[in-house]
């Protein structure tokens, strides 16, 4: 039990113990309740970021912790704790935006603080395990222990629609994630691993391959499982509707962080284990992705409110993973991991940026803004980097993610019509983005904005609020200024995982389909090197 | 040679940093850490292209990598980067000092010189990039400095959309360009430029039409060719020494040079469509110049058909003629940019040459210099504008007649507009009391217009090129010095500038607040001013198509997903709810019927349907 | 003169079952209900002493003690439940008592 061991175990308990403090209504006074936030949201910060830095890329685990004395030995189920290439980045991206999200919370001034503490702390414990576990049940768990909260903070300190949208958005992703479930059980069914967990699992898979159906059924079930939490058109309504309505530290956590549970446990769990199956199903997500991309790049358009329009862009760019993981290959993978920790920072910004704009003009309806600039020089620098950085300017680094799924898609040529309508998603992007800034920041005050501002005079941004978008915009700039620092991470994990079972070209593309029940040919095993 | 090249590259993004960070209230401090920097490049950009021998250098480190695809950062600085190195580093100090002296009564002058650091960055960039993802990279830089200069007077509806107009139209070219990359990393296995050669020599099969077109997207974007030219314009909406460096000299010229750094990418017919429709450009853009009134866009309107000239001569197989092109087109667009920005100064800020006149008695130094980069613009002989000009004809005159007639014809409507813009500003009595009380202004404007006039004079003599700047225009100049006709050329070239002088001269000497052109052809005037209607469509696209697609869309979605599948879900699943709750009727005598129905059932079942 | 065979006491356990049941279905009134429900247990007692004197043993009749001790259980909290409810709604008729309604 070395120091980095400790450091990842605490980062997931010291939240849960902080959200029980919490509860139990022991910081009485305003300021202790600061302090006791600063620590729970700021030392899981601390030691993802620590963590990501000594992470030392061997191959598999770094920094294990395990304890299987729980009584499920049965089911192979242990409390296994560790950190590989593709999740350090994302356990680091989870802690930078728990500790900003956290910082906006305490400072949020929200009625009964302590309660929404209480349960935002709960939920950044349940992002971190997410990231941090090795074992499939836990992974599952913690993700619930993420989810739950958000159904009573949206229910309570949403804006318009909260009791409905909670309902809703609850429901959905407790669905979607009850399919994945399904998928996860039947692999702890049908593959016969001593542990619930990756490894063993792959290992198990490679000894006796699962049969060809059903391995495409499980892949299916955790594709849309997975899917529907990461708002996979035409699984994407909650999302957009959710975003909106919920607390701003509430749509930074869900939209930068949970939402990325699903793509990590294709990338991590599902290709790897079920490669054929996935380039079965991989025409499937293309589609899907596009439709993402284009259907809900255009809806994005329409809007007129600029934290819809946030909302409905976040899900577009996750159109962007899909397609990176559908194109099977460790390229698109691992672009997509970028991506993924790049956009959490990049969405994380925005809905802070949004916050920041209501605060000071009382609305999100773009066409009421205008000539904040003038007003708020630093608000508007953060909110052109943080539009920029999203819609993948190089310097930030989504562009670092986007290209190298746009190169993935580029290696056959029946991918090639994939990549010209997903590369037009970066006109469409700009073209909304841009909008946005230009109506809030640019151009005339609009007479609702300035009689507002004759009742509630408008500053700029105060310390409290630069710290958070400053850490923000900073790790952005890290990514996109030393893309190696993370990629280099993430490749070698990928690499190992992908290149044997994609890069054979000489195995014949299995002629599999979803519908087809009667093929009982085993799959050709993966060759483990 | 590493360490000098990649200090230059980063000095400007330094002192960018330092402004953002530190001198954000302090406008003396930004704009002079501003133009120190720019000197500082200039001398370094000097030592690397005077004080090495070797030709190329690359500095490799891995910037990203992912799954077998690695990114390299490395320097190529041969014959074509090193003299536009020079011109982005000279031409972008002397704009430096001249926004000392233009910008000084501006409010957000740290944000400006910002700006235009991180542009310096970016364009250098994109010149000694070594590979075709860098140039990208800096390409979209380039583009993001542009969108930042342009949007300096936010406050205005008019700079709000010309900087989003610029950044999205670029990016539509990006795209295409991004496809491009995408499709030569396939094809070839790397995107470094020199391995492409190679390549490209050693399997012309590879080399395909759609691949360099798509790569040309770029360059059409960029250097606002057809049809993506509609940014252009509008972008005049920045502070002129804006639109003098990037959007004259450097910037829209980045466009050219990438095509120059892929020509071995090239097919013929290619070559062809980019000919065609650079030089379509360069007569459509005379017209449209001919019926403007603001300065700055009668110059974007002439730089656009310059642009066209040099894309022609690209596509007429002859780079080194496009680039000696760009380099004397930079120096007197240059000039004549920023000798408009002096005249918009001495004017407090009127941009309607009818508004002028009279100008030359007034500014006599802005006056002289102005003309020359009129008189070197429109050809005239012994002007550096006529060399590289009369090169391009006489190109054009031995492999391509039609497109030599076009481009002909673009000459004499260059001379007419050119003359036209002189004639009106300076010449005449004041038509408005800010011409009447216009005064010459400081050596910091009037400096760098000196120092431009005397290049454009002496620009087009390739002679006196120094052997460093000039190797890559050597072998292209010495072909064109041996065609023939060239006799024929020069006497044709004379007379296409003396023929606009005279046409301007009848109609434009003597002027008053109206267009003359409007009183004796009113038709002609319509359709040049109408400019062929595309951003009227673009418009129309937007309003009409694109928006109401979008909210199609948003309605298909609210109602068909969100409201047929998932509340439509939820309403099956009701509606079972409801059909159960249908058996709860209270009453204890319906419970007893359901059990005898259930009894007789069970009944049943067992008695028959079992064996 | 007619033998008395089990069959008539299954025809006449048949017939009591018959007419409890249908008195439950078409009675309205729950007391009269409860009564009609100790008929259908009376005659299941009868069916059950019929059997076990046909197959001369006692397994039918301890069977019967045990139906009749629960009847007498049932009755009494059945009757207390009654009375309850007409204190609350005043009345007797099992119309009235459908609380469970949606």
């Amino acid at each position: 039990m070395n120091l980095e061991t400790i450091l990842l175990l605490g980062a997931i308990i010291v939240p849960a113990l902080g959200s029980i403090l919490f509860f139990s209504g022991f910081p009485k006074s305003g300021e202790t309740l600061k302090k006791l936030g600063y620590l729970v949201f700021g030392f899981p910060c601390f030691a993802a970021i620590f963590l990501f830095f000594r992470f030392d890329s061997a191959n598999g685990y770094c920094f294990e912790f395990l304890y299987d004395r729980m009584g499920l030995q049965e089911l192979g189920i242990t409390f296994h704790l560790g950190l590989n290439g593709v999740s350090s980045p994302l356990f680091a991206l989870a802690g930078i935006v728990c500790f900003c999200a956290g910082l906006t919370a305490v400072h949020s001034g929200a009625e009964r603080l302590r309660l929404y503490l209480a349960l935002l702390s709960m939920m950044v414990s349940g992002l971190m395990g997410i990231f941090a576990c090795v074992d499939l049940f836990f992974y599952y768990l913690f993700h619930e222990f993420a989810l739950i909260p958000t159904f009573i903070m949206i229910g309570i300190w949403g804006g318009r629609d909260r009791r409905s949208i909670a309902l809703e958005i609850t429901i959905y992703l407790t669905l979607g994630a009850l399919i994945s479930l399904g998928g996860l059980v039947a692999l702890n069914v049908l593959v016969d691993a001593p542990k619930f967990d990756f490894p063993h699992l792959s290992e198990a898979i490679a000894r006796s391959p699962l049969l060809e159906s059903s391995s495409s059924k499980i892949f299916g079930l955790l594709l849309f499982g997975f899917g529907i939490l990461v708002a996979l058109f035409p699984f994407h309504t909650w999302a957009a509707r959710g975003y909106d309505s919920a607390p701003t530290s509430v749509s930074m956590l869900h939209a930068g962080v949970l939402k990325k549970f699903g793509l990590y446990g294709l990338i991590q769990i599902a290709v790897p284990l079920l490669p054929s199956a996935a380039e079965c199903w991989s025409p499937w997500i293309m589609w899907l992705a596009l439709g993402n991309i284009v259907f809900v790049g255009m809806v994005a358009l329409a809007q007129t409110s600029f934290k819809s329009m946030i909302s409905y862009g976040s899900v577009m760019h996750m159109g962007y993973c899909f397609l990176g993981v559908a194109a099977c290959s460790a390229l698109g993978a691992g672009s997509a991991v970028m991506l993924m920790c790049a956009h959490g920072l990049s969405i994380a910004l925005m809905f802070l940026v949004a916050s920041f704009v209501r605060k000071r003009t009382n609305t999100f309806e773009m066409s009421e803004m205008g000539g904040l600039a003038e007003r708020t020089p630093l608000l508007a620098c953060f909110g052109i980097a943080a539009t920029l950085a999203t819609i993948g300017l190089p310097g930030f680094g989504n562009f670092w993610g986007e290209f190298g799924i746009f190169l993935s898609l580029g290696e056959s040529s029946e991918h090639l019509i994939f990549l010209v309508i997903a590369a037009s998603g970066i006109v469409l992007s700009a073209i909304f983005g841009l909008r946005a800034v230009a109506q809030i920041f640019f151009g005339k005050e609009s007479e609702e904005l300035s009689e507002h501002i004759q009742k509630y005079p408008v500053e700029d941004l105060s310390s409290k609020e630069i710290l958070p978008a400053s850490f923000l915009l900073g790790a952005l700039l890290f990514i996109g200024l030393w893309p190696i620092s993370i990629s280099q991470r993430i490749d070698e994990d990928i690499n190992q995982k992908y290149n044997p079972m994609f890069s054979d070209s000489s195995l014949a593309k299995p002629s599999c389909c979803p519908e087809d029940t009667d093929s009982s040919l085993p799959v050709d095993p993966s060759p483990v090197e | 040679m590493i360490s000098l090249a990649l200090s230059m590259l980063f000095l400007p993004l330094l002192s960018a940093l330092v402004t953002l960070l530190f001198l954000r209230k302090n406008g003396n401090l930004a704009s002079l850490l501003s133009v120190c920097t720019s000197a500082g490049i200039l001398i370094l950009a000097l030592s690397l292209i005077f004080g090495f021998e070797e030709d190329v250098q690359a500095w490799d480190t891995t910037w990203f990598a992912m799954g077998g695809w690695e990114l390299r950062f490395g320097f190529l600085i041969d014959a074509p980067a090193r003299l536009l190195l020079f011109i982005v580093a000279f031409v972008g100090f002397l704009i430096h000092l001249f926004s000392l002296g233009y910008m000084a009564h501006d409010s957000a002058r740290p944000r400006y010189f910002g700006g235009l650091s991180i542009f310096m960055f970016s364009m250098l960039g994109i010149t000694l990039a070594d590979n075709l993802i860098m140039i990208f990279v800096f390409w979209e830089l380039v583009g993001f400095s542009s969108y930042l200069l342009i949007a300096h007077y936010f406050k205005t509806d008019e700079a709000s959309k010309a900087s989003r107009k610029a950044f999205i139209v670029n990016r539509v070219g990006d795209f295409g360009f991004l496809i491009g990359i995408v499709l030569t990393y396939w094809s070839f296995g790397t995107v470094n430029l020199i391995e492409l050669a190679d390549l490209s020599d050693f399997s012309p099969s590879l080399v395909t039409t759609s691949l360099c077109l798509a790569l040309a997207c770029g360059f059409v974007g960029k250097s606002a060719q057809f049809p993506l030219h509609v940014w252009l314009p509008d972008a005049m909406a920045g502070p002129t020494p804006v639109s003098a460096l990037i959007h004259a000299a450097t910037m829209v010229a980045a466009g050219i040079y990438l095509l120059l750094r892929i020509d071995f990418l090239f097919t013929d017919q290619a070559l062809g469509l980019i000919a065609f429709l650079g030089a379509a450009m360069g007569l459509y853009a005379g017209f449209c110049a001919l019926v403007q009134k603001d300065i700055k866009k009668i110059l974007a309107y002439s730089t656009l058909s310059q642009l066209g000239y040099m894309a022609a001569a690209f596509g007429l197989g002859a780079p080194g003629v496009a680039l000696f092109h760009l380099t004397t087109h930079a120096f007197f667009k240059a000039l004549m940019f920023l000798g408009s920005g002096s005249v918009i100064h001495a004017c407090h800020h009127e941009q309607n040459i009818f508004k002028y006149g009279g100008l030359r008695n007034r500014m006599p130094i802005t006056a002289l210099t102005f003309l020359v980069g009129v008189l070197a613009i429109s050809g005239v002989n012994f002007l550096s504008g006529y060399f590289s000009k009369d090169a391009i004809l006489l190109w054009a005159y031995n492999f391509n007649m039609p497109i030599f007639i076009i481009l002909y014809a673009g000459a004499i409507l260059t001379a007419v507009y050119m003359f036209r813009l002189y004639f009106i500003t300076f010449e005449g009595q004041p038509r408005s009391e800010s011409a009447t009380n216009a005064t010459e202004n400081s050596f910091l404007m009037t400096g760098p217009l000196l120092t431009l006039a005397v290049l454009s004079i002496v620009g087009g003599y390739f002679a006196l090129y120094p052997q460093r700047l000039g190797a890559y225009l050597g072998p292209d100049l010495a072909v064109v010095s041996s065609l023939p006709h060239h006799m024929w050329m020069v006497v044709l070239g004379t007379s296409a500038w003396i023929i606009g002088l005279l046409f301007a001269r009848s109609f434009y000497w003597k002027v008053d607040q109206v267009d003359p052109l409007t009183r004796r052809y009113p038709g002609f005037y319509e359709i040049c001013q109408s400019k062929l209607y595309f951003d009227e469509i673009y418009r129309f696209y937007v309003d009409k198509i694109q928006d109401p697609a979008a909210r199609f869309l948003e309605i298909m979605e609210l109602l068909f997903i969100s409201g047929l599948m998932v509340r439509g879900s939820a309403g099956v699943t009701a509606l079972f709810s409801m059909l159960a709750k249908a058996c709860y009727v209270g009453r204890i005598h319906a419970y007893i019927i359901w059990f005898m129905v259930g009894t007789l059932g069970f009944l049943f079942y067992s008695a028959v349907l079992l064996d | 003169m007619l033998t008395v065979t089990p069959h008539h006491f299954l025809i006449l356990a048949f017939l009591l079952v018959g007419i409890g049941f249908l008195g439950l279905l078409v009675r309205r009134n729950v007391l009269l209900m409860l009564m009609s429900l100790e008929l259908m247990l009376n005659g299941i007692n009868v069916a059950l002493l019929t059997f076990s004197k046909v197959g001369n043993n006692l397994d039918g009749g301890i069977f019967v003690f045990f139906i009749m001790t629960v009847a007498a259980a049932e009755v009494a909290v059945g009757l207390a439940l009654l009375v309850a409810l007409y204190k609350k709604r005043n009345s007797v008729l099992s119309d009235d008592m459908a609380y469970l309604k949606n």
